[in-house]
């Protein structure tokens, strides 16, 4: 880990020493031990505080939004990263010449308190970034990916194998919980609306109250928005205070789509084709 | 006065027929296991609901019988916990250090409704206040928390306007404070001139005794004087008990000054190196014990409607929209300003105390890592003579995210109240 540190401290300073970029969006220390946050760089000489190791859980590609009104930024990608960068091409969000991809293996991150993989770790199918300028270090076999093609669905299996009262129950439950600080829509790269339906509140689409009935529609609404689009980075429930598995209801969509319209993943390529988001003759439609 | 440990749950049992009791308590799911209808070759990598009963079996096994004094802050395996209702068969949590969720809402709710509205039968228009008349006890409250409700007393209770929604409440709470016997690593408390092991204000300290058998008990107010002669059956002499020696938080900051130092930051560009991080979620201000900030709005039907205040977060771009789009916080630079400023400078300034009791639950939930006591460290580090355009924060603790400019949200303005209806979440089509 620490030779990779090294190469993406070096090219982040020379990236800005030549003014290729201006400001390079990568991790540097926390506080704690094994603790990492999002860093901004944009000299070369604060290139030295960018770390790389089992903690940089953050995926950055969405900070890309605000920053790139700076000019050309850098970001590092991993699979996670490269993909919320594809699905923000693909939603006319970001433009490909506005970033410059510092593409990094991976093999998963480690949650600081446990030492243990992150559960959207175990559960990535792509690691190595799929989209980059440049790569640092070597493109490495990246374990366990392709059985996550398959248990990635293992909780979506088991909530379709509930009757519907216990699958009412298992839902009360969770949106019972949810504070509603919306963490997992900021963190979210594909919850780029301009303005959130959230927060039409002349519409008043949605409540402010914090109960059931509302804390439901919050979620129930979001997953409706960014099923198709979905590049199961696991942001949302990692960032999730009250650590809610806000993946389980966004794979049931993904499994969903992939059986209706063998839609596959979303943000391997920048391609606008996410299922929902076109038609095809051979869509299927079976309530028409 | 002594309580001991074995007659603990008898006491709650007995306050909880009289009043309201909340204790902290790990927050158990009825959530069917996912985990165990999965096939057993992918048990694994089963989902996240699995994962918290188990760790709260496995902690509450280990749980307040450690020979304890010596602070130990490992970053253990978070769960999820708050002050809930004492029913029979609730287990406190008392060897928590502090809850996930704080206390805040016993006394200011996420939602509170505030009054019901509209035309009756006969045609007549009526307005009809909702109070909530209950006695309640807060047992097991720690110093942090205590801090908070002052904070809150400050806010709601006093500079001439008193809230009667808050008053009411607050008249009719009696606290109990545990002292601290361990700290996370993310406590500070004692750097924001709290201490762990006391509470001040609370009614009623507990102190547990060095051999962990009991609580040494005192009533530090009229209130709690009075808790002690109507309970005086389930305690017992004190004898020569020791208290638990005194914890220490490992996590230090220098708070001297800050009002002062930070009062001369407000166009500072540290603020924007510090906010490009910040999502503008609401997490901070949620898990705050002191954050008291909301919105008023309402929910009509036909001919009744109610009138409700619920939380609001500064983070939020909504909360300081005007009528005509105005937002006078248009980007997140100046929301994480402002709410650090308000916490470490504003507050002090009308009220005499700081807004952060250094719990550390933001530290420990903010999904990006954005830490006060960086910041607090980062002011510290400045000198007021320097010139205030300087473009790099000076040496932090560990963090040296250093660089300028501006950003804006993503997130578009609107303004208006809130008007919606929706309470069982029916279909809406949303843009």
């Amino acid at each position: 880990m620490s030779a990779l540190q090294e190469k993406l401290q070096k090219r982040a300073a020379e990236l800005l020493e030549s003014g290729e970029v201006a400001e390079v969006i990568a991790w540097g220390a926390g506080r704690f031990e094994n603790q990492t946050t999002p860093l901004f760089v944009t000299t070369a000489q604060e290139a030295e505080h960018i770390r790389f190791n089992d903690y940089c859980v953050n995926t950055l590609a969405k900070y890309a939004l605000n920053e790139k009104t700076a000019g050309k930024i850098a970001v590092c990608v991993r699979g996670c990263d490269g993909r919320a960068i594809n699905r923000m091409i693909a939603d006319n969000q970001l433009k490909r010449e506005e970033v410059y991809l510092l593409g990094i293996p991976c093999q998963g991150m480690k949650d600081r308190r446990t030492g243990e993989l992150l559960e959207k770790c175990t559960l990535c199918t792509h690691k190595a970034p799929l989209v980059y300028d440049e790569l640092l270090g070597e493109l490495v076999d990246t374990d366990g990916a392709a059985d996550a093609m398959q248990t990635r669905f293992s909780a979506v299996e088991a909530l379709e194998a509930l009757t519907r009262e216990e699958r009412l129950a298992h839902f009360n439950e969770i949106y019972n919980r949810c504070i509603r600080c919306y963490a997992c829509r900021e963190v979210c790269p594909v919850c780029t609306c301009r303005e959130c339906f959230v927060d039409q509140l002349r519409a008043g689409w949605q409540g402010k109250q914090n109960n059931l009935g509302e804390n439901r529609y919050y979620n129930l609404t979001r997953v409706f928005h960014i099923g198709d689009r979905c590049i199961e980075c696991g942001e949302c429930a990692r960032a999730c205070p009250m650590d809610l598995p806000l993946m389980e209801i966004n794979r049931k969509w993904i499994k969903d789509l992939d059986t209706l319209f063998a839609a596959g993943e979303a943000g391997l390529t920048d391609e606008l084709d996410n299922a929902l988001g076109r038609y095809d003759l051979s869509d299927v439609e079976e309530f028409m | 006065m002594l309580l001991m440990k074995e007659r603990v749950n008898d006491l709650l049992l007995a306050l909880a027929g009289k009043s309201r009791v909340y204790v902290p308590a790990r927050m158990t799911t009825s959530v069917p296991s996912v985990a165990s209808a999965a096939p057993a070759s992918t048990a694994a990598s089963a989902p996240a609901v699995a994962s918290a009963p188990t760790a709260a079996t496995a902690a509450s096994a280990s749980a307040d019988t450690s020979p304890a004094a010596t602070a130990s802050v490992s970053p253990a395996a978070q769960v999820l916990s708050r002050f809930e209702l004492y029913r029979p068969g609730t287990q406190p949590a008392f060897d928590l250090v502090n809850t996930t969720l704080p206390p805040k809402d016993m006394l200011f709710p996420q939602t509170q409704k505030m009054y019901r509205y509209g035309i009756d039968a006969e045609g007549n228009a009526y307005v009809d206040a909702i109070h909530d008349a209950d006695e309640v006890v807060v047992f097991g409250l720690r110093s942090c928390d205590a801090r908070s409700i002052e904070c809150m007393d400050d806010v709601f209770c006093t500079k001439g306007y008193g809230d009667e929604f808050y008053e009411q409440r607050r008249a009719r709470l009696t606290t109990v404070a545990i002292g601290c016997t361990e700290v996370a690593e993310t406590c500070f408390c004692d750097s924001m001139g709290l201490d762990p092991t006391t509470a001040p204000a609370a009614d009623i300290q507990l102190h547990r005794t060095a051999d962990n058998s009991a609580y040494l008990v005192q009533a530090q107010t009229e209130k709690g004087g009075a808790f002690l002669k109507t309970w005086a059956q389930y305690f017992d002499e004190a004898a020569d008990a020791a208290p638990v020696a005194k914890v220490e938080c490992t996590l230090k900051v220098n708070s001297s000054d800050l009002k002062e130092k930070l009062e001369a930051l407000f166009e500072h560009p540290l603020w924007e190196q510090l906010s490009k991080k910040c999502i503008t979620c609401g997490t901070c201000t949620y898990v705050c014990p002191t954050c008291h900030c909301f919105d008023i709005s309402q929910e009509n039907r036909m001919k009744d409607g109610e009138r409700f205040r619920c939380w609001d977060s500064c983070m939020f771009s909504s909360y300081t929209e005007m009528a005509g789009n105005h937002n006078p916080r248009p980007d997140k630079m100046s929301r994480v300003r402002q709410r650090f400023m308000h916490k470490l400078c504003f507050f002090e300034d009308r009220y005499g105390k700081q807004l952060c009791v250094g719990c550390g639950r933001c530290i420990e939930k903010c999904p990006v890592a954005l830490d006060i006591t960086l910041l607090i460290d980062s002011v510290q580090a400045l000198s007021l003579d320097s010139p205030s355009t300087s473009s790099v924060i000076p040496s932090q603790a560990k963090d040296p995210s250093a660089s300028e400019r501006n950003d804006s949200s993503p997130t578009a303005q609107n303004d208006g109240l809130a008007n919606s209806g929706n309470e069982e979440g029916a279909v809406h089509v949303a843009g």
